[in-house]
C-alpha cells in the first residue's frame, strides 16, 4: 500500500492547530472570560447582550429610586410639618371659640393663626434642588400666593395637577409628587388656605361670630384630617420604592450571576483542557523531532 | 540458434534499460519537493522474441519513456473540494473581522468603549434617569452624552463595515489578473499537450496544468471539461467558459455604483463567481451578502431608534414649553430619510439639553410624562421595515401613526406623467389596509392662446395637483401670470355663475385679484374653458374614470413579519385614461426576491418608465432595540460558527484527499531507495553477463589459446 510521503507536514498543521488552541486558553485564563468573539457561543452572546440591559436597567432605576427618594422624604417631612402647623392652628382656634377670651386675645389667636397660614405657604412653597415640589408639573412656578385685597384674604394655587410617575423595569408605576391644589386647596370642605384665611378673617377684629368661627374650625379638622390622607400617599410612595428597590437589588445580584456564570471562564475546566492540550503539543513535538532525527528514507541504507 | 553477438546486444539493451530507469528515478529524487510534480515508473516492454528455424529465443528489454503516476478523478475531485475549502476560508477570514467589531462584553465592567448593546442600555436609561428630576441639566446632558455615544458607535460600526467591504472589493479585484494568468497558460499548456502527446499522459506538461488547475481553484470555482486530443476545457461553475483548448477568454473587472463586478466579454458573472467557490466566491459573499447584512441589520436599529426618538421628543415639551414644529423639529438624532445609510449617518444633532422634550405636550417643565414614554421604548418594540414596496419611498409604518402615503412617479403610453400612490390606513392589530391610487390627467383640448378647455367630465370631482398657469394682459399696460389655484379634493368644476361656483370661481377670483382683465372663465357640461389668455400652460388633475382604487389589507404577524397578501399585487390596472393612452398597468412587489421593490409596467411610453423608488413598510411589532441587537450578534455569531464547521469540514476533506493523491502521486522516497536499490542489482548482473560474454567471445576469438588475443 502507498503512503502520503508527507506526513510530517501533516504533522506541523496538527502542531499549528494545538498551539492555536493553547493561546485561545491560555487567554481565557489571563482574562477570565469564556467567550472573546461571537462564534464560540453565538446563543450566549446573544443572551449576554439581554442580561447586560436588564442588569444595567435595574441598576438605572436603583439610582433612580434614590434620588427620587430624598424628593419624597422631603415632601413628607414637609407635610408632617403642616399637618403640626395645622393641629396647632385647631387647638389655637378651638380655644379662640369657647368664649372666655377678651377681644385682644381672640385679636393675638388670629394674630398666630395668621402666622401659621404664611408657615402652612411658605411650606407648600417648598422647593427641592431649585424645583417647587407641590406645583404639580409646574415646578418652576411659584405655587401658592396670597391676596389681602379680599376679606377673607384669598390664596391661589398657581401650579397645575400633574402627577409624575416613575416606572421600575417591571412595569411598576411608582407616584412621585402630589400637586399642591390635592393637598391644600382641594376643592369643597378640603380646602386648607381657605380654612385659614377664613379664620384669620374671623378673629381679626376681636369680636368673633361664634358660629361662623366654629364652622370655620370645623372646616380646618376636615382639611387637616385630608392633608393627613395626602401624606399616606407620599409615604406610600417610599415605602413602594424600597421595596421596589429591594426587589430589584435581588433580581440584579441573580442576573449578574447568571451572566457571570455565562461568560466567565470556569479555570477548572479551562485548565484542564489547557492540560490536555500542551500533553497533545509535547506529543507532537516529540513524534517531529524523532522523525527529523533518523533519516526518513530508504535512502540511508543504501551502500 | 542465438549467438554471442546477439547475447552482447541483449545484455548491452538491458543495461541501456537499467540506466533510462535509473534516469528516472534520479528525476524523480530531484523533484521531491518540486510542487505539482508527479512520480514517474519506468515502462519495461519485452522485446518481441526472435524464431529461428521454428524456435523462439528472447530479445532483452526496452524502457520506452515513464508513466507518471496519476489520478485525473481525484485530481477534479481534489480541485472541487479546494475551491469550497478556499471560498469558506476567504469568507470566515472576512467574517472574522466583522465579528471583531461586535466582540461580547465580558460584563467586568458597566461599559466598554463600542460596546452598542451597553450603549442602548445606556441612551434608555438616561431617559429612566431624567423620570426622577425631569428639570435636572445634568440628567438632561446625560441623555445627550448617552446618545452621542450610541450614534457615534453604530456609525463607526457601519463605517467600518463599509471599509471591510471596500477591502474585500479590492482583494477581489486583484484576484482578476491571477485567474488570467493560470487561464492563459492553461491554454498554452493545452496547445503543445495536443501537439506533443495526443494520445496519452503528457507528463510533465499535464503535472503543469494540473498544477495550474490547482492554484485555479483555490481562486475561483471551476468545472474541467477533458475534449480531444488530451485538451481541456475549464469553464466557471455555471458553465461560462473560461478556457476552450488553446484559446482563454480574459476576466475582466470594472466598477459599477462603487462596486467591482467581473465580466468575460460583456457577460457580468459577478454573481455565479460569488456562488462558485474559491477565495473570489468567499471574497464575493463576504462582500455581497455577509456586509451588506449587518450594515442593513444596523440600518434597521438606528433607523428604527432615530425616528421613534425623534418622533416621541418631537411631540413632547421641553425645558421652555415648546413642542417641535416643522420649521423647528425637536430631533435628538439627525433624521434618516430613509433606511439606507441610516447607522452611517446617524448622529445627534441637538446641542441644547433644554431641548430635550421630558414633558408631554401642554404639561408644565417639572412633567416626566414624556421622559417615561422614552425611556420605555426601551421595552416596546422597533419600528422595523420589513416588507418592501416599489410605489412608495422609505416608508414606516409604526403603531405610533394612524395612516401614511408615499408616492412615484409612473409614465402613460403617450408619456404623461401621473403620482401613482399608495395609502397606508392604521387598522390595528397588526393590519394595515392599502389604497393604491393613480389620479387621471386631463390635458389640454387646445394649446393656442386666447381660449383653452378642460374636460372634466360630468359628475367627476377634482383632486389636488394642477399646475396650469395663466397669462393675460393687465389693466394700464403690460401682462401677468397666475398659478392657478390648487383644486381641493372633491371640488367639482362649478359654473360661471352668477354667483360662480367650484373650481370656476376659485380660478375667476384668482385672474381678478392679480389684475387680469379680458380673461373669462366658464364651464359647459363639465369642460373647463379659459378665454382671453395670452398663454396657458400646465394641467389640471383628476380622479381616475373608470378604474377604481386597488385595495387590500397587509397583515402582519407577531414578530413583524408581513404575512398577507401572501404575494406581489399585480396586474393593477388603470384604464379610461383621459389622455386616450393605453391602460396604465402596474405591478406592487411586496416580496422582491433580493429584498427590494421593483415596479413593472407594460404600455410604457419609450425611454420613460416608471421610477423604481423602494422602500420598506414595517410595523411596531418586531423585536425591542436590544432584542434586536441581541438577535444581531447571535445570528452574526451563529453565521460565523457555521462558516467555521464548515470551514474545518472542508479543510478536513482536503486534507484526505490530499493525502489520497499524495500518496499516488507524490516522490516516496522509499519507493525510490527500492527501485534505486533494484536497478543496481540488475544493472550489476547486466555488467556480470557482459563480462562473462565477453570472457566466452574471448575464448572463441583465442581457439583455447589464451594469449593469442585478450
Amino acid at each position: 500500500m502507498r503512503v502520503d510521503p508527507s506526513y510530517s507536514s501533516n504533522l506541523v498543521g496538527a502542531l499549528d492547530q494545538s498551539q492555536l488552541n493553547e493561546q485561545r486558553l491560555t487567554a481565557e485564563l489571563s482574562s477570565g472570560v469564556s467567550i472573546t468573539a461571537l462564534s464560540q457561543n453565538p446563543v450566549a452572546s446573544g443572551e449576554n447582550v439581554l442580561l447586560l440591559n436588564q442588569i444595567q436597567q435595574d441598576d438605572s432605576f436603583t439610582q433612580s429610586s434614590s434620588l427620587v427618594t430624598s424628593q419624597l422624604q422631603v415632601a413628607d417631612s414637609t407635610l408632617g410639618s403642616v399637618v403640626s402647623q395645622l393641629t396647632q392652628a385647631v387647638s389655637l382656634a378651638i380655644s379662640a371659640n369657647n368664649g372666655t377670651m377678651n377681644a385682644s386675645n381672640v385679636k393675638s389667636i388670629g394674630n398666630q393663626i395668621s402666622g401659621i397660614l404664611d408657615e402652612v405657604q411658605s411650606l407648600g412653597n417648598t422647593s427641592y434642588q431649585g424645583q417647587y415640589i407641590f406645583a404639580g408639573g409646574k415646578t418652576s412656578t411659584l405655587p401658592f400666593t396670597t391676596s389681602t385685597a379680599t376679606s377673607p384674604a384669598t390664596t391661589t394655587y398657581n401650579g397645575d395637577n400633574d402627577v409624575n410617575y416613575l416606572e421600575a423595569p417591571d412595569g411598576q408605576k411608582i407616584q412621585l409628587n402630589l400637586p399642591g391644589s390635592q393637598i391644600f386647596s382641594a376643592t369643597g370642605a378640603n380646602n386648607v388656605f381657605a380654612a385659614l384665611n377664613s379664620l384669620v378673617a374671623d378673629y381679626s377684629t376681636g369680636n368673633v361670630n361664634t358660629t361662623q368661627a366654629v364652622s370655620d374650625t370645623q372646616a380646618l379638622g376636615t382639611a387637616l384630617n385630608f392633608v393627613s390622607q395626602q401624606r399616606v400617599v407620599v409615604d406610600n410612595s417610599i415605602t413602594q420604592l424600597s421595596a421596589a428597590t429591594d426587589s430589584i437589588t435581588s433580581q440584579q445580584t441573580q442576573l449578574t450571576t447568571a451572566q457571570t456564570n455565562l461568560m466567565q471562564a470556569d479555570v477548572a475546566t479551562v485548565s484542564t483542557q489547557l492540560s490536555l492540550s500542551e500533553t497533545q503539543q509535547t506529543a507532537l513535538e516529540d513524534v517531529i523531532a524523532q522523525l527529523d532525527s533518523q533519516s526518513n528514507s530508504l535512502f540511508s541504507k543504501l551502500q | 540458434m542465438g549467438t554471442i553477438s546477439s547475447a552482447f546486444d541483449l545484455i548491452s539493451g538491458a543495461l541501456n534499460a537499467d540506466q533510462a530507469a535509473l534516469s528516472i528515478v534520479a528525476n524523480n529524487v530531484a523533484n521531491a519537493n518540486t510542487p505539482g510534480y508527479t512520480e514517474k515508473t519506468p515502462n519495461w516492454q519485452e522485446n518481441d522474441p526472435i524464431h529461428i528455424n521454428g524456435v523462439q529465443y528472447g530479445d532483452g528489454v526496452t524502457e520506452t519513456g515513464a508513466t507518471s503516476m496519476r489520478d485525473k478523478v481525484l485530481s477534479a475531485r481534489l480541485d472541487q473540494q479546494q475551491q469550497l475549502a478556499s471560498a469558506s476560508n476567504a469568507r470566515l477570514t472576512a467574517l472574522d473581522s466583522v465579528q471583531a467589531l461586535f466582540t461580547p462584553d465580558s460584563g467586568s465592567s458597566s461599559s466598554t468603549a463600542g460596546d452598542i448593546g451597553n450603549d442602548l442600555t445606556s441612551f434608555f436609561s438616561s431617559f429612566s434617569s431624567l423620570e426622577a428630576e425631569p428639570t435636572n441639566n445634568s440628567l438632561r446632558e446625560e441623555v445627550l452624552t448617552s446618545a452621542t455615544t450610541l450614534a457615534g458607535n453604530i456609525s463607526n460600526a457601519a463605517a467600518s463595515l463599509n471599509t471591510q467591504r471596500s477591502a474585500l472589493d479590492q482583494e477581489a479585484s486583484g484576484v482578476t489578473s491571477q485567474v488570467n494568468a493560470l487561464t492563459s497558460s492553461i491554454a498554452q499548456l493545452n496547445q503543445q499537450i495536443q501537439s506533443t502527446s495526443p494520445n496519452a499522459d503528457a507528463g510533465t506538461l499535464e503535472d503543469q496544468r494540473q498544477e495550474d488547475l490547482t492554484q485555479l481553484s483555490q481562486l475561483i470555482g471551476i468545472n474541467q471539461v477533458k475534449t480531444e486530443n488530451n485538451g481541456l476545457s475549464v469553464t466557471t461553475t455555471s458553465g461560462q467558459l473560461l478556457v476552450s483548448e488553446n484559446s482563454s477568454f480574459q476576466l475582466t473587472s470594472g466598477s459599477f455604483s462603487g462596486v467591482t463586478h467581473f465580466f468575460v466579454g460583456t457577460t457580468d458573472i459577478t454573481s455565479q463567481l460569488t456562488t462558485g467557490g474559491g477565495e473570489l466566491g468567499g471574497y464575493l459573499t463576504a462582500r455581497d451578502e455577509d456586509i451588506p447584512g449587518a450594515v442593513t441589520s444596523l440600518d434597521q436599529l438606528a433607523y428604527g431608534i432615530s425616528t421613534s426618538v425623534n418622533q416621541l421628543n418631537n411631540t413632547g415639551a421641553d425645558l421652555n414649553g415648546e413642542t417641535g414644529t416643522s420649521a423647528a423639529p425637536l430631533y435628538i438624532f439627525s433624521e434618516p430619510t430613509q433606511l439606507a445609510g441610516s447607522a452611517l449617518g446617524m448622529s445627534v444633532t441637538m446641542t441644547d439639553p433644554s431641548k430635550i422634550a421630558a414633558a408631554g405636550a401642554g404639561q408644565g417643565t417639572g412633567d416626566n410624562s414624556n421622559a417615561v414614554a422614552m425611556a420605555k421604548l426601551a421595552s416596546e418594540s422597533l419600528m422595523q421595515p420589513i416588507a418592501t414596496t416599489a410605489l412608495g419611498v422609505s416608508q414606516n409604518l409604526n403603531a405610533l401613526s394612524s395612516s401614511a402615503t408615499s408616492s412615484v412617479q409612473v409614465y402613460d403610453s403617450l408619456g404623461n406623467s401621473y403620482n401613482a400612490a399608495v395609502t397606508y390606513t392604521n387598522l390595528g392589530s397588526n393590519t394595515w389596509g392599502y389604497s393604491i391610487s393613480v389620479p387621471d390627467v386631463l390635458t389640454a383640448n387646445t394649446s393656442v392662446p386666447g381660449s383653452v378647455s378642460f374636460g372634466f367630465g360630468p359628475g367627476e370631482t377634482v383632486n389636488p395637483g394642477t399646475s396650469l398657469t395663466i397669462s393675460g394682459n393687465i389693466g394700464g399696460g403690460g401682462t401677468a401670470t397666475i398659478i392657478a389655484p390648487m383644486v381641493t379634493a372633491g371640488e367639482t368644476v362649478g359654473t360661471a355663475g352668477p354667483p360662480a361656483t367650484g373650481y370656476v370661481a376659485a380660478l375667476d377670483a384668482q385672474i381678478t385679484a392679480a389684475g387680469i382683465i379680458g380673461v373669462t372663465v366658464s364651464s359647459t357640461g363639465g369642460v373647463l374653458t379659459i378665454s382671453g389668455a395670452t398663454g396657458t400652460t400646465g394641467k389640471v388633475i383628476a380622479d381616475p374614470v373608470a378604474s377604481a382604487n386597488a385595495t387590500g389589507t397587509l397583515n402582519f404577524n407577531a414578530s413583524g413579519a408581513l404575512v398577507g397578501p401572501a404575494a406581489n399585487v399585480s396586474s393593477i390596472t388603470f384604464a379610461g385614461l383621459s389622455d386616450g393612452a393605453a391602460n396604465l398597468n402596474l405591478d406592487w412587489n411586496l416580496y422582491a426576491a433580493n429584498g427590494t421593490g421593483t415596479v413593472t409596467q407594460t404600455a410604457a411610453a419609450t425611454l420613460q418608465l416608471g421610477e423604481s423608488q423602494n422602500g420598506s413598510v414595517g410595523v411596531s411589532n418586531g423585536p425591542t432595540p436590544t432584542g434586536f441587537f441581541s438577535n444581531f450578534v447571535s445570528t452574526l455569531g451563529a453565521t460565523v460558527s457555521g462558516v467555521e464547521a464548515e470551514n474545518t469540514a472542508q479543510n478536513a476533506s482536503v486534507t484526505q484527499l490530499q493525502t489520497q493523491n499524495d500518496a499516488l502521486s507524490k516522490v516516496n522516497l522509499n519507493d525510490e531507495a527500492a527501485a534505486m536499490s533494484t536497478l543496481e542489482s540488475s544493472y550489476q548482473a547486466a555488467s556480470k553477463v557482459f563480462t562473462i560474454l565477453s570472457t566466452v567471445m574471448e575464448s572463441a576469438l583465442n581457439l583455447g589459446t589464451q594469449t593469442a588475443f585478450s
